[in-house]
């Protein structure tokens, strides 16, 4: 199967997603990612970062160096209130995002599936 | 300040940025070796697969949104660090900064206090001046039959007051002396809304003709007279005539009007019920939520129905009005204006100079640029770089301007004219250092953006390519410079005509006779225990004749005396001292028995002339040498028992009798002094500017004889005598000989020559200041085009070179450089040549003897700064022309 860079500005939501789940670190939110959608959603590991560090400074997640499972100390990203408000606003605006694609691309004619 | 405490922990920050993307590479690579790679491989693999740690890292700065400023930080401390490596330009840059924004720093706070700066009153927006206005639209002082129908009929004011002062001498403190005495009507401090810091204020028993008299003092006065005693029972004031109980004392900061040591209640002064005897200031305190515009309406009101009711005995028909703070700022507000625009302009010049400093730098600095761009260094990250050196720079002169300022205005009271309004307020507070550091933020500002859009503006690879042969910019920038330097030119050069036409207005002015030999002459001004009355009865007055008299025989006796004259105000210097007033041409006419008579003989207008008052004496045109025209000065024969004589001005003589004599004709001024015996004009003199240098010659005025008609009120008793010998020895033994007749008479010894000076202060004062900013333009200016040239010079070494090569000379170097500074010199002269025509208007009110646009003047400025401006393209022109060929040629 063919893997599918994330489209633009949903990786935020993703994050969100994933930390909803519990605290988690960077490593495993990509790795989480991959997993969950099937190896589908290749994450640019390097947009990563920058995207956790906005999330944090606009305070929807909060960071928490705890020790990991290696034994070493690892910076874990939770949710907060806020984010989780946030999350749900953009999970309904990408429901009908899908929606209303899904609409257009459902009209007769045109080389549509 | 959630970003501010990050930007604090950025060592923890970049440490934990480092280890958490560290732990990503490590988790990833030991996935890797789990799968079966080997150590290396996985790592490589680990590290392919995440991208560039380094960019990561920037793009996680950037998301924490304290990306500026910690850039900003540490464009400022590059900034600082550069500077510091170009000290020659951050000594020049910062210098002219600290010059400009001292120098408007000092002007601003002397602006700040004398017209911003709210009057210490509670509400003082809501005190007013009130005048009568004549049907000529000239304000005149309020009579007293006319304020007490103004304060009685008017309902728009909380009070309405008048007042009066005069210098006078007070005895019964420490020691007499010599001060201004004020009369004030009750409602005077409720007006202004202060009251006694200490007693009480005049009740209403005070407040009446002929009531219990009382005194307040000002604080400087009780403190200095009266000890500051808290038991002010027993302090008894003698002045005028009359002994007051003091009941009160003014705070600290009460000042008005300006200079007064002590109030009262001004109904002691005799009122002859006249409504054309102007003789008091009004001021009043317009009620809460009504305008001055609707206040003045409704004594307008009330002036016209004065005008209806008594027809020609009054000659107001309106009111005027003007808020306090406007009226007491007067002719002051100009000059300062007039400060504010030259200091403003130099401030300009000042920027423009650091302007293009920096684009010289900017240009010299165009490969570092294109490199930094070239690496990835936004334009906004440019322009931030510049902002930050703007701002080092114009901090550092902002800081070094208020130290400037500081020692300015310490310096100030030196030079300040004794007449300017609260000046005693000048001083640093908030809102002047709020003034410097706006005029530094926004100097910075403008810099800083200028700089970056000089910088930054156009192709950055085409900047590479072009900076790749010589260190220089290209020529635009040069030609943007120099039109900068033309800039200079122009403002510097209407600064200096500014100057130049004060400057000859004052020459004029000093140089203008007053219509008499001012060179050594002593002065001695004093007080007479003057009685209030305005009808003086004989024996107060032969008293006083009698002690001038042995006054004056005994000064006369003075080894190395020449001539000495008494008058009853100084000439020119203390001309606003003189009175002057209507008197009536008799006609043969019987004189009249009393002021009802005098009213009525005024109605017939071809009976009335005006003319400045002068009590004068045996010798005192001799004096000061004033030309006898026609028929006698006064002489030993005029005395109490004579017939009352006067000598008039050739003005006078030309004005009121153009075709007749005016010797042996009678007049009547008793309105002046309360003495209605008539005056037989016995002589003519020359024309004296009295009132002031600056005034017309052809004052018309009436001189009459001390001994005939005494000092009243209205005079400030001087002696002037001429002398050989030095002013000191005479001083002293005058000194003796008023303590023996006189102890307890205060006197002022001076000079005519220092009296001068004073009445000339706020002229000189402007005359300093703006000489001193178009001094510091001209030395701005020829620094900017002494730049220009010099850095073209280096541009163009090469140039030179071959020309030289080829056969130049060295005049034809020289013509080549001096010619570049001469043409923007022509330029800027031009272009500032025109703006002077339209701006020097703004100056007419203050110049004397010459036009705004006196063409001698510009002429002289603009050789003037022609000169300044081939000097320095000279020097550069000079490096220039020497230059060897071969050397020239191979530099880079």
């Amino acid at each position: 199967m063919d893997k599918s860079d994330i489209p633009q500005g949903t990786l935020d939501l993703l994050i969100l997603k994933v930390a909803a789940l519990g605290p988690i670190h960077g490593y495993a939110i990509a790795q989480r990612l991959q997993q969950v959608s099937r190896d589908v959603l290749q994450v640019q590991q390097g947009s990563l970062y920058p995207a956790l560090h906005r999330l944090e400074n606009k305070g929807f997640l909060a960071a928490e160096w705890r020790e990991s499972d290696t034994g070493r100390e690892a910076k874990f990203y939770r949710l907060t209130a806020k984010g989780k408000k946030q999350l749900k606003t953009e999970a309904d605006n990408w429901d009908r995002l899908i929606e209303a694609v899904g609409l257009v691309m459902k009209m007769p004619g045109g080389e549509g599936v | 300040m959630n970003w501010f405490r990050r930007v604090l922990q950025k060592k923890r920050q970049e440490a934990q940025l480092q280890k958490e993307l560290q732990e990503h590479l490590e988790r990833q690579a030991a996935d890797y070796m789990r799968s079966g790679m080997s150590e290396a491989d996985a790592r490589r693999k680990a590290r392919l697969m995440f991208g560039g740690v380094e960019q990561v890292k920037e793009e996680c700065r950037d998301a924490r949104g304290t990306r500026w400023l910690e850039s900003m930080l540490q464009d400022l401390r590059f900034a600082a660090r550069t500077l510091r490596k170009s000290p020659g330009f951050a000594f020049a840059a910062i210098g002219t900064l600290a010059l400009g924004i001292g120098a408007s720093t000092s002007i601003f706070s002397v602006t700040d206090a004398v017209l911003l700066r709210p009057l210490p009153y509670p509400n003082p927006q809501q005190i007013v001046r009130v005048w009568e206005q004549a049907p000529d639209g000239h304000r005149m002082n309020l009579a007293n039959a006319n304020f007490e129908d103004f304060r009685a009929q008017n309902n728009t004011f909380t009070h309405l007051a008048a007042y009066g002062d005069l210098l006078t001498s007070i005895s019964g403190g420490r020691e007499p002396m010599r001060a201004r005495v004020a009369f004030v009507s009750s409602g005077f401090f409720e007006v202004l809304g202060i009251e006694p810091f200490r007693g009480r204020a005049f009740a209403a028993e005070e407040h009446r003709p002929h009531g219990a008299p009382a005194a307040i003092v000002s604080y400087s006065y009780w403190q200095r007279y009266l000890g500051g005693a808290t038991d002010l029972s027993s302090f008894r004031l003698k002045l005028l005539g009359g002994v007051y109980p003091v009941i009160g004392v003014m705070p600290v900061q009460f000042d008005f009007p300006r200079g007064v040591a002590v109030w009262i209640p001004n109904e002691l002064v005799p009122d002859l019920g006249s409504r054309t005897a102007h003789n008091w200031r009004g001021i009043g305190r317009v009620r809460y939520g009504i305008t001055v515009a609707q206040a003045r309406a409704n004594l307008s009101t009330i002036a016209h129905r004065i005008k209806e009711q008594y027809g020609k005995e009054v000659d107001l028909n309106d009111a005027a009005m003007v808020p306090l703070a406007d009226a007491m700022v007067g002719d002051v507000r100009t000059a300062l204006l007039i400060l504010s625009g030259a200091v403003g302009l130099l401030l300009l010049v000042a920027c423009v100079n650091v302007a293009a400093l920096l684009l010289a730098r900017t240009s010299a600095r165009r490969k570092e640029l294109a490199v930094r761009a070239a690496l990835g260094a936004g334009r906004l990250r440019l322009i931030q770089h510049f902002l930050a050196e703007s701002f080092v720079l114009s901090f550092a002169g902002g800081l070094l301007g208020i130290l400037l300022a500081v020692l300015a205005i310490r310096a100030l009271p030196a030079i300040l004219p004794a007449n300017l309004p609260r000046q005693e307020c000048i001083a640093i507070n908030t809102s002047v250092l709020l003034f410097a550091l706006g005029a530094t933020l926004a100097v910075a500002v403008s810099l800083g953006l200028f700089a970056a859009w000089r910088a930054v503006r156009g192709d950055v690879q085409k900047a590479l390519a072009a900076g790749s042969r010589t260190h220089t910019g290209g020529a635009a920038s040069h030609r943007f410079r120099g039109l900068l330097v033309t800039g200079e030119i122009a403002i510097t050069l209407l600064i200096l005509i500014g100057a130049g036409l004060l400057g000859r207005s004052f020459i004029r002015l000093i140089s203008t006779t007053p219509g008499f030999r001012q060179s050594n002459l002593i002065t001695i001004q004093f007080s007479l225990p003057t009685p209030l009355d305005f009808h003086q009865n004989e024996a107060t007055i032969g008293r006083q004749i009698q002690l001038l008299d042995d006054l004056v025989t005994r000064l006369r006796a003075i080894p190395g005396v020449r001539n000495l004259g008494l008058a009853g105000a100084m000439p020119v210097a203390a001309g606003d001292d003189l009175a002057d007033g209507d008197f009536l041409i008799l006609n043969g006419q019987k004189p009249p028995a009393n002021f009802d008579e005098w009213d009525r003989i005024a109605q017939n207008h071809s009976q009335v002339g005006h003319a400045l008052y002068a009590v004068a004496g045996r010798g005192y045109f001799r004096t000061l040498d004033i030309p006898l025209i026609r028929g006698r000065m006064f002489g030993v024969e005029d005395g109490v028992t004579s017939p009352n004589v006067a000598v008039i001005s050739q003005a006078l003589a030309r004005q009121r009798w153009p075709n007749q004599d005016p010797i042996g004709q009678t007049i009547e001024y008793g309105n002046m002094d309360g003495n209605l015996k008539p005056l037989t004009i016995v002589g003519i003199v020359g024309d004296v500017r009295a009132r002031g240098l600056d005034l017309p010659p052809d004052q018309p005025i009436i001189y009459v004889d001390y001994r005939q008609r005494g000092m009243n009120l209205n005079s400030s008793p001087t002696i002037l005598m001429r002398s050989s010998a030095p002013a000191v020895e005479i001083v002293s033994a005058a000194r003796k000989i008023f303590h023996d007749l006189a102890p307890d008479v205060p006197v002022k010894f001076s000079t005519f020559a220092d009296e001068m000076g004073g009445w000339l202060a706020d002229r000189r004062f402007l005359l300093l200041l703006v000489g001193a900013f178009a001094a510091a333009a001209l030395l701005l200016a020829a620094v900017g085009i002494y730049g220009v040239v010099a850095f073209s010079v280096t541009r163009r070494t090469q140039e030179i070179g071959i020309r030289m090569a080829i056969g130049a000379e060295r005049q034809d170097v020289l013509r080549l450089v001096v010619g570049e500074g001469a043409r923007l010199a022509i330029i800027g002269i031009g272009i500032g040549i025109v703006a002077s025509f339209v701006i020097t208007r703004l100056l007419s009110s203050l110049l004397f003897g010459i036009s705004a646009t006196d063409p001698l003047t510009f002429a002289a400025v603009a050789v003037l700064l022609s000169f300044v401006a081939l000097l320095a393209s000279y020097i550069p022109a000079r490096r220039a022309a020497r230059v060897d060929p071969v050397v020239a040629l191979r530099y880079e």
